[in-house]
């Protein structure tokens, strides 16, 4: 240490501090000490087992009182007058632009002279990089498949058994009245997600469907639709029984289920799809057919078809 | 001293940055509070960097079934993917992770609400104004990037509610005209729930979209050091001068001291306030559903929007457009259109081509107050309507019509919002209080006769 530093001090240590900076200093070293005294409770939570609550108030504890004994040491030095700095230009200026218009230019002059080759050659060059650019674009194409029809589809054909979660057949007439289940086609990935559908029971007599649509109806009781909503595709898991609707929880709309799944309420524009449903001679629900429609909302590609088995 | 002195030599000798460290130690930075929101954005994210890279060493981006054998004990025996597992370990299982984890959550909500709020000082002051176009549109980048890092984030543990979010969204991109499907399947990797989303949102969430993230946040902050921070009017302050404290060691104090408190903020939020428990709401299953099911506040909006559409689908050439296509995809583009191109869409009205460096007052400019306060109102009644399930148990009415008064308020209120906004500001502004002048007043004086007579005294400051 040189002498110039030691007088420094000195000259520091001299000058008597006043009320409020010896009240600033009090506050800071309580202030520190409570972050060291946290910081060390921190290292025994942690090595005697870890308990969230706790290192999340000794975190802050330790973090907050750093934070706030820096702000109040700062404080006698934020009591310093505002100082005032001139907000010069950050442009170079026009001269010195053209400057470097002109330099630019001039170098490249070469390149440009004979204005038809020119304009050739710069329009090549365009195609070039257009050229590259678009093959550049195709390695992105391996990121997934063609849509092709799989939209379009589900895993349903004629005759596939309807199951429940557990994969085990439902039995016709088993499900009681205004009961509903989340159905799947028999040995299809439940993950694969177009093919699940609600079968619900609702009275008999109460569905108002075309002839077409009570085909897939056995005994005018058993109706299953898309779970999929046709708006923004989650399952439309509500079922209220008072009004025989189904209502989807992400976004509310409200299809009505004696209507063939039309929406009453809400943003979706078209029915749930229908799964045409039949029983087989065991008893047990089979589909005839794939779902009325594409499944789920709409896209570009969807095309109108109509019930195909 | 001398330790400074020989440090200060070495680094110059090697790197001849003194005159420029100098330069930069003693740059003056003005005070106001609210210059301070974009500082705590920038120290939420530091928190997001330091707690994300820790949770990166225990997540496993992968959607493979695997069966739970941890110690929760109402998951145990049930399959889940491999992510959803990683996030339960990482929450049950390693020490101070679910602290980790929470901290790291709530600073994305901390970081994306103090960057909007931080926008709107910007925009209500004028401060994008020349020259700050270019770090304007940074800005907005930088808004969207947060969104899609929160986005991203929030769907990676593979849990029930992210997984509904993942759906709708993919929806969405189907929903785009002439290359939806195409889109969503290459996005995706095939028709939803491809296994491969996982991986692929776990590189946009810890490579691509930081990395885009960080270098405009540096962009942003070279932008602003080159063209100083701008100022409001007050005592000796003009167009040409900036009047602050300097960076050493007044604003460092503040800053540091800011950054401290923040984290602190966040650790304990993250310490005591649950957020986000996957486990309770279980792994992604294609055919369950919760309700009601929230998104994150800075989705709310988008939710909203789609809550709030009627049910308008159509056909072009046989082709159909979807009903999300209006509220996903238009409203969404207009919006943050305008916004983007904001500063060019206000010199259309007022030709305003000159350089600002001091800030307007919200009243400054009624107009372009107005419209942000119209613009506020829409997202507010957006992000209301994202909820609209919970404010019809709230307040006992019946989601229906809870829909029909804001999609009204969604209408009628912009209008409503701005005319007052405007009405507000031309009055204030001829009602002359100036918050950075001190009041004028009046002088009481005693006239010759014995008699009193007031005096207006002039305002302190001259512009």
């Amino acid at each position: 240490m040189d002498d110039e530093d030691q007088q420094h001090r000195q000259a520091e240590g001299d000058e008597p501090l006043s009320l409020e900076q010896r009240r600033a200093a009090r506050l800071t070293a309580i202030c520190f000490v409570v972050a060291i005294l946290a910081g060390v409770a921190l290292f025994v939570v942690y090595f005697t087992g870890g308990q969230t609550q706790l290192e999340g108030i000794l975190f802050a504890l330790a973090l907050g009182g750093l934070g706030i004994g820096i702000v109040i040491w700062g404080e006698q030095l934020l009591a310093a007058h505002e100082v005032e700095e001139d907000r010069h230009e950050f442009t170079v200026g026009e001269e010195s632009r053209l400057a470097l218009v002109e330099s630019f230019e001039e170098e490249t002059g070469p390149l440009l002279r004979h204005g038809a080759r020119r304009s050739f050659l710069v329009r090549l060059l365009g195609g070039a990089a257009g050229a590259l650019g678009l093959a550049l674009l195709l390695p992105a194409l391996s990121l997934g498949p063609s849509p092709g029809r799989g939209l379009a589809h589900t895993s349903w054909r004629k005759g596939r058994r309807v199951v429940g979660e557990d994969g085990k057949p439902i039995v016709f007439d088993s499900l009681p009245e205004d009961g509903f289940l989340t159905v799947f086609p028999e040995g299809a990935d439940v993950n694969r997600a177009d093919s699940q559908a609600l079968l619900i029971r609702v009275p008999n007599g109460l569905l108002e469907l075309s002839e077409e649509q009570l085909a897939g109806v056995p005994g005018g009781t058993h109706v299953a639709y898309s779970k999929i909503c046709s708006h923004a595709g989650c399952p439309v898991g509500l079922y209220r029984a008072a009004t025989r609707s189904l209502i989807c929880p992400c976004h509310q709309s409200q299809f009505d289920v004696l209507r063939g799944c039309k929406p009453y309420f809400g943003p979706a524009a078209r029915p749930l799809p229908q799964l045409p449903l039949g029983v087989d001679r065991d008893g047990n629900l089979v589909a005839l057919g794939d779902f009325s429609g594409p499944v789920g909302p709409a896209f570009w590609h969807r095309v109108k078809r109509g019930r195909s088995s | 001293m001398s330790m400074v002195r020989r440090s200060v030599q070495y680094l110059d000798e090697r790197l001849g940055t003194a005159s420029f460290a100098r330069k930069t130690l003693r740059k003056v930075f003005p005070d106001h509070w609210s210059f301070l929101l974009g500082e705590i954005a920038l120290f939420a994210l530091v928190v997001l960097v330091f707690t994300g890279v820790f949770l990166t060493f225990f997540y496993t981006p992968d959607a493979r079934p695997t069966i739970y054998q941890g110690p929760y004990e109402p998951m145990q025996g049930k399959e889940v993917s491999a992510a959803y597992e990683s996030v339960l370990r990482l929450s049950f299982q390693v020490r101070s992770g679910l602290l980790m984890r929470q901290v790291h959550h709530w600073a994305a909500l901390v970081f994306v609400a103090a960057v909007v709020v931080h926008l709107c000082r910007i925009f209500f002051t004028g401060a994008f104004r020349r020259p700050r176009e270019v770090n304007w549109l940074v800005g907005v980048a930088l808004l969207l990037l947060a969104m899609g890092e929160g986005f991203t984030g929030y769907s990676l543990p593979d849990d029930l509610l992210s997984g509904i979010g993942l759906r709708i969204f993919y929806s969405v991109v189907l929903a785009i005209p002439l290359v939806g499907s195409w889109a969503a399947y290459l996005l995706f990797g095939g028709e939803f729930p491809a296994p491969d989303i996982i991986s692929r949102l776990f590189v946009f969430h810890v490579m691509l979209l930081p990395a885009l993230l960080l270098g405009l946040v540096g962009l942003h902050l070279v932008i602003l050091v080159l063209q100083k921070h701008t100022q409001f009017p007050g005592r000796g302050r003009t167009e040409r001068n900036v009047v602050g404290k300097r960076l050493w060691p007044q604003q460092t104090f503040k800053s540091v001291g800011l950054l401290f408190v923040t984290t602190a903020m966040l650790a304990a939020l993250g310490g005591l306030a649950q957020i986000n428990p996957i486990w309770q709401y279980g792994p992604y299953v294609p055919f369950n559903v919760t309700s009601p099911a929230q998104p994150d506040w800075y989705i709310g909006w988008l939710d909203g929007a789609l809550r709030l559409a009627g049910p308008w689908s159509f056909d072009v050439f046989g082709f159909p457009v979807s009903e999300m296509f209006w509220p996903a995809i238009l409203f969404p583009g207009i919006a943050f259109g305008t916004l983007t191109l904001w500063p060019w869409i206000e010199r259309r009205f007022n030709r305003d081509q000159a350089e600002h460096h001091l800030l307007d007052r919200p009243r400054d400019a009624p107009l372009r107050s107005a419209v942000g306060m119209a613009g506020l109102w829409v997202f507010f009644v957006m992000f209301l309507e994202g909820g609209n399930d919970i404010l019809a148990v709230m307040l006992n009415v019946s989601v229906e019509n809870i829909t029909r008064i804001l999609q009204a308020a969604f209408v009628v209120g912009p209008f409503v919002v701005g005319a007052a906004t405007y009405a507000i500001c031309r009055s204030l502004r001829k009602s002359q209080i100036h918050p950075a002048r001190a009041t004028a007043g009046v002088e009481l004086r005693r006239t010759a006769s014995g008699g009193y007579e007031t005096v207006p005294l002039e305002p302190t400051s001259s512009e």
